[in-house]
């Protein structure tokens, strides 16, 4: 096998500029899913039946079905859809043109990490012991009060080998958006590719950035977990 | 510009056609949780082996494998392979099907993915009961088939049951490299409706899935609860739903004390 090493070398340093994209992907769709995950975690476990039961079927669903899927049915699903509403809006905005596919992206993602992160949240919640909630109440604090200051950060704690877990994955997950034509590590590894048909360096580069970027959040959250663990070791 | 309007009759015409193909599916999925396991298997002793390069080199592969998205390494197999056996024989693997690279693909994943949980596993096993076992006049090979190997396999269960699910979940993947699978053939499907139908045709694909999905856990979670009998003594005064959040802990608190040392 002869690789074109020179190729291989060039294209390295080339799909370095999309990893701004599969970051900023990454990072928005955790921060956008984050809230959304929280309520639906307080909502499964103290909701009533109708709430509990909904936000059940729905990360059911999104975590029984694959990620490719997802994607294939909203980028079909969200243009239409959009275009509709904002035609019956009497608006002459052109949805097919002026939307970077960069956004369904991002609501695809969101859409997945609520559920993936519903779940976390919600074990994270039920790991802190109901006195503390109680506890709380009794010194005079509201129960907002109580899981904002001594509940949420006791859960943060459990939940952040999950939350690690999660954001590699979505990293990872965020290769498939090559799918809706968003210009991520892959995209331009795969562009790249395309011009001489070498394929096989080009995805090695991707493989090396992947594992480069997987291996520093890794880190990154080891170092987070250490320090807001700190009061556990003591 | 007007668009079609939704047309719900078409997810059902169109589930027969589709159904046809979810062999493929499947049978990518099978082959590579079977081949995968032995591979995770070997891995697994390769990690908690006496030999410090088979240990280094079983927990690196994991540690890669685990920071690869999985279509880049279906690329890499799917264009790379070829290459590769061209180098070492004549073999043209060019006419080979497609099902071939994306079972190998889902192999070399579920094989570092799997390891993890079986060395998980054995390890939350006392190691006093292979003593007890070999002090009693069983032979290793015995004392790994008849004491430890069943004990692990009822720790392993939920951890292999969701690995499973999704390997089967990201056996969709198969359909990029063009295997007309359950999603390849979707795609067809709409191809041949000049792009028709497409939101009905993947709400179809995404029911199977979900409901294979479903099935699946609703069956791990089932065989959970058969295996677990003996296994604690007190299982039978609690309720089932109090134990099986529990149950699904263990691996978690297991990997906190492996930790704490």
């Amino acid at each position: 096998m002869e690789l074109d090493y020179t190729f291989m070398a060039d294209t390295f340093f080339k799909i370095w500029s999309g990893i701004g994209t599969t970051l900023s992907l990454t990072v928005l769709s955790l921060l956008i899913a984050a809230p959304v995950a929280f309520y639906m975690a307080v909502l499964r476990i103290r909701g009533n039946s109708v709430g509990s039961g909904l936000t059940q079927a729905y990360i059911s669903f999104v975590r029984g079905t694959p990620i490719v899927l997802q994607i294939l049915l909203l980028y079909s699903l969200l243009p239409s859809f959009l275009n509709m509403l904002v035609k019956s809006m009497g608006s002459n905005f052109n949805v097919f043109d002026s939307i970077d596919p960069f956004w369904y992206a991002v609501v695809v993602f969101s859409l997945n990490t609520i559920a993936l992160l519903a779940e976390v949240f919600r074990s994270a919640l039920l790991s802190i012991p109901k006195g503390q909630l109680e506890a709380g109440v009794s010194i005079g604090l509201s129960e907002f009060q109580t899981y904002r200051k001594i509940i949420i950060p006791q859960a943060m704690v459990v939940a952040l080998p999950a939350i690690c877990n999660i954001t590699v994955n979505l990293i990872k997950g965020t290769s498939l958006a090559f799918l809706m034509t968003v210009k991520d590590v892959l995209a331009i590894g795969k562009i790249a590719a395309s011009y001489g048909y070498n394929y096989i360096e080009s995805y090695l580069d991707v493989f090396l950035v992947y594992i480069i970027v997987c291996t520093i959040v890794q880190l990154l959250y080891k170092f987070a977990e250490q320090h807001v663990g700190a009061f556990r070791a003591a | 510009m007007n668009t079609r309007p939704f047309d719900p009759s078409v997810i059902f015409t169109t589930m027969p056609d589709l159904l046809s193909y979810l062999s493929v599916t499947l049978l990518v999925a099978v082959t590579s949780i079977i081949l995968g396991s032995l591979f995770g298997m070997i891995l697994a002793q390769a990690k908690m082996g006496t030999h410090r390069i088979p240990r280094w080199l079983a927990h690196g592969y994991t540690y890669i494998m685990r920071c690869t998205p999985s279509i880049v390494l279906l690329f890499i197999v799917f264009y790379g392979l070829p290459k590769l056996v061209e180098v070492f024989t004549s073999y043209d693997m060019n006419d080979v099907n497609r099902a071939v690279f994306a079972i190998i693909t889902f192999t070399l994943l579920f094989g570092a993915y799997i390891s993890e949980v079986f060395r998980a596993a054995y390890q939350a096993v006392p190691k006093g009961q292979y003593e007890a076992a070999v002090s009693i006049g069983l032979t290793p090979f015995q004392a790994f088939y008849q004491v430890m190997l069943p004990q692990a396999a009822v720790i392993a269960l939920p951890n292999f049951g969701n690995s499973v699910i999704n390997l089967l979940k990201e056996g969709a993947l198969a359909y990029t490299i063009g295997l007309i699978d359950l999603i390849g053939k979707a795609n067809l499907i709409i191809a041949q409706n000049f792009g028709a139908y497409g939101i009905e045709i993947y709400l179809s694909c995404m029911i199977i899935y979900w409901l294979m999905t479903t099935l699946l856990a609703k069956g791990f979670l089932a065989l959970e609860a058969h295996l677990d009998k003996g296994q604690t003594l007190q299982a039978g005064q609690m309720k089932r739903s109090r134990i099986l959040p529990l149950f699904k802990t263990t691996p978690a608190l297991i990997k906190k004390f492996q930790r704490q040392g």
